[in-house]
């Protein structure tokens, strides 16, 4: 079988000669059709780059990247990718904002009410489709950047730490969400995360970025029982995997 | 209906009633502040006077308001109309914005008003030059202010717009134009400023009409009444096109910061 994503001794550089700043890799890594894979580092390892030049709206500097495989040499619009800053533009509503995914992509946005409903509800926010984005908070935000970003039902998921600005509890409730949504379609999803605990929480595989330039320091097989709640979370093979995760990160002297 | 617009007068009253109090004192100051320190009115009238005065040559001022008015709105529309797509061209186009944009960039730093004369005496006392200079002294502020609006979409929008598969037009009409607009009008805000200081100072230089060529005839004939009164008229005329352009601003760019009120 192909993979869904498949990478290649991937590599970025940013700028040229004395100005260069090597930014990720060389790494190489595949994850399979309808798999959770977790991308976990320090801040400034890579992770983002790596996302963006899986979606194609970055150049690699050497190594190849094939999606679902197709060799990734554009902007791939077969997936959905939920960016780390926010893409909700201020002169539509929450609502507006959503069907924006739809319009550029010349989808009928009639066909989708149901859609756009049950996902702003699952995130909480059907009491604000039709609010601006300026009234919303930074949280709220995040979820309606969420629902944007997944509204047209992709089957390749690339999130840049979606629940990054969330507070401790809606960051629980939405984790739940994402598991279900993602237990329910088994849609390959790539997740950026500074958190241990979601990485392990939400994924199959977790993969432990080394700091700046990003090498794949070690990847995880997470083997815990589906879906996995709170009791999973205060498990002792739970806490297992997270202090393996933290003593490698302990060597690198990042926590 | 009525209580909504008791409410929103009330609403305004609360916001501006400072303001006209120092408005209101800035003129009973004037008014009798001329007769404390003696005066004479041929320097400078009282404000009571300007408006007595001037009714009796309201027919002229009015008239000539007109002709101010309509130079300096005819020169900032064609400004507008023509440097918001150019602005355009310039941000999508790498060769223009390594041409034109450097060459806009150093003529921006030249005094507009310095060529009145040149056109006057090439094109005579007309309707023309006067449009010429009122478009140059506004179109540069507009272009400028355009070029930076549809060339600063933020680098996630631009991905996100790739993302989509969405075509140029369509990228444009529902992401870049929407976001380029709050910019744009900054530019014409300050081409709305311009505008009429571009068409009195072009009638200063030569013309045989309009309100610069009369508070140039009344400051001769020692009539300071009617010089403010033309000022006060220019000043009303400034009002009235920054006006428009706030209120084209409150209509198509509602969500913008500027235009929010904190309920
Ligand atoms: N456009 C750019 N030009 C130059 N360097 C860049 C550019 N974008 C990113 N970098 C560099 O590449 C490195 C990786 O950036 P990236 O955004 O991928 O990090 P990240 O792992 O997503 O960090 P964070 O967790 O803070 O979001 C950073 O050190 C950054 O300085
Ligand atoms: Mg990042």
């Amino acid at each position: 079988m192909t993979a869904a994503v498949d990478i290649q001794s991937v590599t970025k550089v940013f700028n040229e000669g004395a100005a260069a700043v090597a930014a990720f890799g060389p790494g190489d890594l595949r994850v399979e059709a309808g798999e959770f894979v977790s991308l976990l580092g320090p801040s400034g390892c890579g992770k983002s780059t790596l996302l963006l030049m899986v979606a194609g709206l970055l150049e690699s500097s050497s190594g190849a990247i094939t999606v679902k495989g197709r060799r990734v040499s554009g902007p791939r619009t077969d997936i959905g990718i939920m960016f780390q800053d926010s893409t909700l533009v201020p002169w539509r509503t929450v609502r507006g904002n959503i069907e924006l995914q739809l319009e550029l992509r010349n989808l009928d946005v009639r066909g989708y009410e149901d859609r756009i409903r049950s996902l702003l509800q699952q995130v909480n926010l059907e009491d604000f489709a039709a609010s601006a984005p300026y009234e919303l908070s930074g949280g709220m935000r995040q979820r309606a950047a969420f629902c944007q970003a997944l509204v047209h039902d992709p089957d390749t998921l690339l999130l840049d730490e979606p629940l990054g600005k969330l507070d401790a509890m809606t960051r629980e409730s939405i984790r739940r969400d994402l598991q279900n949504l993602w237990l329910d379609k088994k849609q390959t999803v790539l997740l950026v995360t500074h958190s241990i605990e979601e990485a392990v929480q939400l994924s199959n595989r977790v993969v432990v970025i080394s700091p700046r330039p990003g090498r794949i320091e070690k990847i995880l097989e997470i083997d815990l029982p589906w879906p996995r709640d709170l009791a999973t979370k205060n498990s002792s093979r739970f806490s297992e995997y997270v202090m393996e995760i933290q003593l490698i990160f302990q060597r690198y002297g990042v926590i | 209906m009525i209580p909504g617009l008791l409410e929103k007068l009330g609403q305004w009253f609360s916001r501006s009633w400072m303001f006209m109090c120092f408005f209101a004192g800035f003129f009973l100051f004037w008014e009798y502040s001329i007769g404390w320190f003696d005066v004479p009115r041929y320097i400078l009238p009282r404000p009571t006077e300007i408006i007595t005065k001037s009714a009796a040559d309201i027919d002229r001022l009015l008239y000539y308001t007109w002709v101010t008015g309509s130079e300096s709105f005819t020169g900032y529309i064609i400004a507008i109309v023509i440097a918001v797509p150019l602005g355009l061209a310039i941000a999508f186009s790498s060769i223009l914005r390594r041409t034109i944009y450097p060459f806009f960039v150093s003529v921006e730093m030249v005094p507009k008003i310095a060529f009145a004369p040149l056109f006057i005496s090439w094109l005579g006392f007309g309707f023309l030059p006067k449009i010429i200079i009122v478009f140059l002294v506004c179109f540069f502020p507009i272009v400028l202010n355009a070029i930076l609006a549809f060339s600063s979409l933020s680098e996630e929008l631009t991905r996100f717009c790739s993302a989509t598969g969405a075509t140029r037009t369509r990228a444009f009409l529902k992401v870049r134009l929407p976001a380029a607009l709050p910019q744009c009008f900054v530019g014409f805000k300050y081409g709305a400023i311009n505008a009429t200081v571009g068409a009195t100072i072009a009638e200063f230089i030569g013309s045989d009409q309009g309100l610069g060529f009369y508070i140039q005839i009344v400051t001769g004939n020692m009539r300071p009444d009617l010089a403010f009164a033309a000022i006060f008229m220019l000043t009303a005329l400034g009002l009235f096109l920054f006006g428009l352009v706030t209120l084209a601003e409150r209509l198509l760019v509602p969500w913008h910061i500027s235009q929010r009120r904190n309920k």
